[in-house]
């Protein structure tokens, strides 16, 4: 009964958008309980599904839009987890909001933003066709622009909104390309489709994929990668991520842990079987993937906005993600259930560190770290909360980010071991610098003397409580669900046999692709999969690197490095941050005049690449030609047009003389001449000329 | 009974006459009185050869036909007069601020 009111998911969050946006300001605190209680509905809704379907199906509820496309929702078990993710965070986000937001004189316009950017990303999640997630995709860029240029009359909030729209909108231009490259090939192959079924529909895109020519997939694929990297803030596309947090904290909350920047995983992750089969496909998401991930992570360790450094550990997260669906071209579609894990761990300790910060903020008033110092003393909740979920991000044993990252880092080593090491290089330094920088934040922003006057008081418990639901989930969500979750949503594409009919069969998605088929993972990897020994094989391995303990594949020390790499990083941050200059002081290490940390806190200087040689030079040399063709040619012709058209009236006005005698001359030599045309016509039928 | 013919001489002559005022005249006035000359023409017409056939129906057309050149001449004469008031003059030529 729960999957008939799977529409309401969407619904409730536009219900409450509409209420919001036009009643909200006569609503206590803006009308933010309603986006809670909206939420909640779409939790409930999503729960009940979940119990309804566990463990095995899919549903899938689709209508005729117009011509080959059509609306619907699919809910499988990638989507469904997502759909839980997404509602129970984003319920807390709103509820921490209504005290943050307090006052706010715009509070029923963020509400009814928010709630509006809710109900996108949840319509972004169980689409069931390609085009309606683009549309629900930017809608949800849409409320990111309106978001985090929340605060418009502040000049950064709104170039920050303008950036982050125009920076995803760049991807978003190739996702399109790629959908429309999609439907060409699809629609050129004739296919006769079953009544309900219809051309974009992802059932019938997995059913095709192999009819569709490689080189098209790949171009398909790298699409797909543009737009998930501009959503996702991927290098290059992701400077428009950290200026993200020019929005209310809670925005950050959201855009970074729930919704937007989860949506270009999710793209990947839904999009995986046309990644696997693309040659080149996966190994692009990987290289993106892991590169960003080093990338971000080295930008993290010199930002003082504590913010700022959220944001590049977001970025760096993300690489995380993305490479863990990357190296998919080594396990299959198993890298599914562990980067999405990891997503879901992220997004719990995410958000609770964004939520902290922004308790922080609240009370401290500033973003600066060099200005904190020794809030802890004031702030215990707050404090133990962000403990909670900095651990969990670095990764400390049997804290959800434990299991979920460094998963990760362990099927990237399958992967260095089948095909290329330099994805696992580059997702184990991230990881120690991941210990470091978080350590780095929460020691100096807690521990030590105090830094400046600030306001010492804790923040209400409306704000609270959601740290603390959600510190318990970035605790214990790990060690609970790591292995069902990993089989559960790793054998997402397996179950659309019995639903759709619809074998995806990776091992012969991986002979076009051109992967290594390994014995181990290569093969069709989902646990139920007709294919026994794949089954085998890859059950073994999942629970083996789950529960820690190797039956065959990664040596020992690979199993351990992941506790090292957190416990080293930590203790490396502990050493410089803690109380703050006592043992080590860090400007010994590094100055203000050290070009290295002068390159990171530049963020590399990509801003100043970006506006000083490409926008300087290449967008204005281009925007100069362009004017000039403007110019001559288009507006040229046009010109030449009228002035001809002027001329010709200029002298044909003439006629005109506004004497009334010649008009009347005029008339009546046309009569004349008219009567000399008929009695010639009636001479001419008389004789019989005619 | 008067020859049909002499009507129709006597209608072609006061449409010449019109037609040749309506050419040269320049007054305002005097154009009205020339398409008057015009249309009365054509009422002769129409009654004479009603006339000469058991038909009323050219008449009746003679009749609108006036009616028709009252409204004109109403019409005309109000303009004439608004011109007068604006320009001073009802010499046509120089009413011409229309034109190109």
């Amino acid at each position: 009964m729960y999957s008939d009111l799977a529409y309401l998911i969407v619904g409730l969050p536009v219900l409450a958008f509409v209420l919001c946006l036009f009643i909200g300001s006569r609503l206590p605190r803006g009308g933010g309980f309603l986006t809670v209680l909206a939420t909640l509905g779409g939790l409930i809704i999503s729960l009940g599904i979940f119990q309804e379907i566990y463990p095995r199906g899919i549903i899938h509820q689709s209508m005729r839009w117009f011509g080959d496309f059509n609306v619907g929702i699919l809910i499988d078990p990638l989507a469904l987890v997502m759909l839980l993710m997404v509602t129970f965070v984003v319920m807390l986000i709103h509820t921490y909001a209504n005290g943050y937001m307090n006052g706010d004189p715009g509070a029923n316009r963020y509400f009814a933003e928010a709630a509006l950017f809710t109900a996108s990303m949840l319509g972004l999640i169980y689409a069931d066709n390609i085009l309606q997630l683009f549309i629900f995709w930017e809608l949800v860029g849409l409320c990111s622009y309106l978001l985090i240029g929340f605060w418009y009359r502040k000049p950064s909030a709104a170039a920050a909104a303008k950036k982050a729209f125009l920076t995803t909108r760049v991807g978003d231009v190739m996702f399109l390309a790629a959908i429309i490259v999609l439907y060409n090939n699809l629609a050129s192959l004739n296919l006769t489709l079953n009544p309900g079924e219809y051309l974009l529909q992802f059932p019938v895109i997995y059913a095709n994929l192999a009819l569709i020519p490689p080189d098209q997939l790949t171009l398909i694929a790298l699409g797909f990668l543009g737009g998930a990297v501009g959503k996702s803030g991927q290098f290059p596309l992701h400077v428009w991520l950290p200026d993200a947090m020019e929005g209310p904290t809670t925005v950050s909350a959201m855009i970074h842990a729930a919704t937007m920047v989860t949506a270009g995983v999710y793209l990947v992750a839904r999009m995986f079987p046309l990644f696997y089969a693309a040659p080149h496909g996966l190994t692009a998401v990987a290289a993106v993937g892991a590169f960003t991930a080093l990338f971000a992570a080295t930008m993290g360790l010199t930002a003082f906005d504590i913010k700022r450094v959220l944001a590049f550990s977001t970025v760096s997260q993300l690489g995380f993600m993305m490479a863990g669906l990357g190296v998919g071209a080594a396990v299959g579609a198993f890298s599914v259930g562990v980067s999405i894990f990891h997503l879901i761990g992220h997004s719990f300790f995410k958000a609770l560190l964004f939520l902290c910060a922004g308790s922080v903020i609240h009370a401290v008033n500033t973003n600066d770290m060099r200005e904190m110092g020794g809030v802890g003393k004031y702030m215990k909740w707050t404090m133990y909360t962000m403990l909670i979920g900095s651990l969990s991000l670095a990764g400390f044993p049997l804290f959800t980010g434990f299991f979920s990252k460094d998963e990760i880092i362990v099927i990237a080593y399958e992967y260095g071991v089948a095909i290329n090491f330099l994805p696992y290089i580059f997702l184990v330094l991230a990881a120690v610098l991941t210990a470091i920088y978080t350590f780095r934040m929460w020691f100096s922003v807690f521990t030590g003397k105090e830094r400046s006057n600030y306001g010492k008081h804790e923040s209400p418990w409306v704000m609270l409580g959601p740290l603390v639901i959600l510190a318990v989930f970035a605790l214990a969500f790990g060690f609970v669900a790591q292995e069902g979750f990993y089989n559960y949503v790793g054998d997402n594409f397996g179950q659309y046999e019995e639903k759709f009919g619809v074998d995806v069969n990776f091992a012969e998605l991986a002979l076009i692709g051109g992967h290594e088929v390994l014995g181990e993972h290569g093969a069709p990897a989902e646990g139920e999969h007709p294919s026994a020994e794949a089954e085998e094989g890859h059950g073994a391995a999942g629970e083996g690197e789950a529960g820690g303990e190797e039956a065959e594949g990664e040596p020992w020390y690979i199993q351990i490095l992941p506790i090292f790499i957190a416990i080293g990083g930590i203790l490396i941050a502990a050493l410089f941050y803690w109380d703050r200059a006592k043992k080590f002081d860090p400007s010994q290490v590094t100055g203000d005049k050290d070009p290295i940390r002068k390159m990171l806190l530049k963020g590399y200087y990509q801003h100043e690449i970006m506006t000083g040689w490409i926008s300087e030079g290449i967008v204005y040399g281009t925007a100069l030609i362009c004017n000039t063709i403007d110019i001559k040619v288009v507006d040229g012709w046009l010109n030449w047009l009228s002035a001809w058209v002027m001329g010709f009236a200029g002298h044909v006005r003439k006629v005109q003389t506004g004497v009334v005698q010649n008009y009347v001359t005029a008339l009546m030599l046309g009569i004349v001449v008219l009567v000399i045309a008929i009695a010639a016509i009636r001479l001419a039928m008389e004789v019989g000329l005619i | 009974m008067i020859p049909l013919e002499l009507y129709i001489l006597l209608a072609s002559i006061m449409f010449t006459i019109g037609l040749y005022g309506l050419v040269t005249q320049k007054n305002g006035v005097k154009l009205m009185m020339c398409i008057e000359l015009l249309l009365n023409s054509a009422n002769i017409n129409l009654v004479a050869f009603s006339a000469y056939q058991p038909n009323m129906n050219g008449q009746v057309f003679a009749l609108f036909s006036i009616a028709l050149a009252a409204a004109e001449a109403g019409v005309g004469f109000a303009i004439l007069i608004a011109l007068y008031r604006l320009y001073g003059t009802i010499d046509l030529d120089n009413i011409n601020t229309m034109r190109w």
